[in-house]
C-alpha cells in the first residue's frame, strides 16, 4: 500500500522547502524527497550575503538547516538521502517508489530538483574527479591546503568560492574563458585586489592530464589558440549549472537549454504537476526567486488539490 | 552509527583494508567535517553496509585526522569511496554528491563475483 499525500515535493533546496513551508501551513499533508540532506546548492555554498533578513552573511549549510526545520515545524515530512527507484506522475494519482521498497502517492507533485554543477565534459575530468579534480570548495578545500591550484570559471561561484579557497591554497590561479568576470562587483574587486589569486583570462582548460593523480592542466588561450600546460595541485570547476530533469524525461518539453517552461502559476501541461526553482526556463537563478517560485507553486497546488482531491 | 560501518585511523590501514580485503571486500570511506555531501551519504553508506553485513566489510575514516593516508591513496575529495579486493585496490572509485545507494550496492556486489 503506498502512503498517502496531498503534495510530494522532490528536492529539498530552497525552492522545495518554502513549497513545503506553504502547503504545511495550508494543512496540506506534504513530504519532502531528496537524495541528500536538505539545502540544494545552498548547502555547499560557504556564505550568502545577499538573503534578505540576515544582516550578516550566513552559512549557507545553516540557512539550509533553517528551511528545513521551518518546514518540518509545520508538518512537512523531510526524508534525506532518498533514492527515486521508480514513479509515474502523468496520471491523477502520482506516484513514486523510494529505495526499491516503499510507495508514496499524491495528486499533487512539485518537481524543485534544481540544478548541479556543470561539468567541463573535457579528457581526464571523470578519471581526476576526486583525486585532483573538485566541484565543491567547502567539502574538499582544506585538501588543498598549502597547494597551488586553479579554478575554472567567472562567475559568482567561481569567483566566490576563490576567495573561500585562499584560506586554504598558497595560490590560487583562476581560468575564465572572457576578459573579465560576471560575478557581482563586490566579489570580483576583492578576487582582483587578492595577493593570492590571479586570473588567466580569455582561455579555457582542453584537458587534465597525470598518471594516477592530476598533474597539469591544459589550458589554449580562446584568442590565439596558443595551448599550454599548467602544474597544479588541484582544480576546483564552478562553470555553471545544468538543470535536473530526470524526472520529467517524456512528460513536458524542454526548452533548448534544457530548462522547463512553465506557467505564471508553476503550473505544466500535466494536471497537478509543478515544478519550481532552478529547474524552470527564467532569466535568474537566486535563493530568493527559488523561494518565490516554491511559494507559488504551493499557493497554486492548494487550489488544485482542493479541487482534485 | 550503524554497527555495520566500523571507524579506523591510518595506523590500521594494513590490517583493517589491505590484509581484510583478502577474505571479503572492503569499501573504504573518506569524509570530512562541514561536508554535505558526506552527511547524505552516511544512512545510505549504512544501509548497504546492513545489507551485506557478513560479507563485505564496511569502513570510514576521518580524512582531516588521516591526511597521510588520503595522500597516500591520492584522495583530494569527500565523500570518497575507495574498493579493497585480495590485497588491492579494486573498481572504480566513487566521489561527491552524486554516489547513489543502488550504484554502491551494485559495485559490491559485482566484488563479490
Amino acid at each position: 500500500m503506498a502512503e498517502r499525500y496531498d503534495v510530494i515535493i522532490v528536492g529539498a533546496g530552497p525552492a522545495g522547502l518554502s513549497a513545503a513551508i506553504y502547503a504545511a501551513r495550508a494543512r496540506l499533508k506534504t513530504l519532502v524527497l531528496d537524495e541528500s540532506v536538505p539545502g540544494g546548492q545552498m548547502k555547499t555554498t560557504h556564505k550568502v550575503s545577499n538573503y534578505p533578513g540576515f544582516p550578516e552573511d550566513v552559512k549557507g549549510a545553516d540557512l539550509a538547516k533553517a528551511f528545513s526545520m521551518q518546514a518540518e515545524r509545520f508538518g512537512a515530512k523531510v526524508r534525506r538521502a532518498v533514492e527515486i527507484t521508480g514513479r509515474d506522475l502523468s496520471g491523477p494519482v502520482k506516484w513514486f517508489e523510494l529505495d526499491e521498497e516503499e510507495k508514496v502517492e499524491a495528486p499533487a507533485v512539485i518537481v524543485a530538483t534544481g540544478a548541479k554543477p556543470r561539468e567541463l565534459g573535457i579528457p581526464g575530468e571523470s578519471k581526476f574527479r576526486g583525486r585532483g579534480i573538485s566541484y565543491c570548495a567547502t567539502c574538499d578545500g582544506a585538501y588543498f591546503d598549502g597547494k597551488e591550484i586553479h579554478v575554472v570559471g567567472g562567475g559568482n561561484s567561481a569567483v566566490e568560492e576563490s576567495l573561500f579557497l585562499t584560506q586554504f591554497a598558497k595560490k590560487v590561479t583562476i581560468i575564465h574563458q572572457l576578459d573579465h568576470f560576471q560575478a557581482e562587483p563586490v566579489s570580483a574587486k576583492e578576487a582582483l585586489e587578492s595577493p593570492k589569486i590571479e586570473v588567466i583570462w580569455n582561455s579555457e582548460p582542453r584537458a587534465f592530464l597525470g598518471e594516477g593523480q592530476l598533474e597539469k592542466v591544459r589550458v589554449e588561450d580562446v584568442k590565439t589558440h596558443q595551448a599550454r600546460e599548467l602544474p597544479t595541485d588541484g582544480v576546483f570547476v564552478f562553470v555553471g549549472y545544468a538543470p535536473r530533469t530526470d524526472l520529467l524525461k517524456g512528460l513536458v518539453a524542454l526548452n533548448p537549454w534544457g530548462y522547463v517552461e512553465t506557467g505564471e502559476d508553476m503550473s505544466t501541461p500535466v494536471p497537478g504537476l509543478y515544478v519550481a526553482g532552478d529547474i524552470r526556463s527564467k532569466k535568474f537563478r537566486q535563493i530568493t526567486t527559488a523561494v518565490a517560485d516554491g511559494t507559488i507553486a504551493a499557493l497554486a497546488v492548494q487550489k488544485y488539490v482542493k479541487d482534485h482531491p | 552509527m550503524s554497527e555495520q560501518v566500523k571507524e579506523i585511523g591510518q595506523a590500521e590501514y594494513e590490517g583493517e583494508v589491505l590484509a581484510a580485503s583478502r577474505q571479503q571486500p572492503v569499501v573504504l570511506d573518506f569524509y570530512s567535517t562541514e561536508c554535505p555531501p558526506c552527511e547524505a551519504l552516511a544512512p545510505k553508506y549504512e544501509a548497504v553496509a546492513e545489507h551485506f553485513a557478513g560479507r563485505a566489510r564496511f569502513l570510514k575514516v576521518f580524512r582531516q585526522g588521516n591526511r597521510d593516508l588520503a595522500a597516500k591513496l591520492g584522495v583530494t575529495g569527500s565523500p570518497t569511496l575507495v574498493f579493497f579486493k585480495n590485497g588491492q585496490e579494486a573498481g572504480e572509485r566513487m566521489s561527491g554528491e552524486e554516489i547513489k545507494r543502488s550504484a554502491l550496492k551494485a559495485q559490491v556486489e559485482a566484488l563479490l563475483q
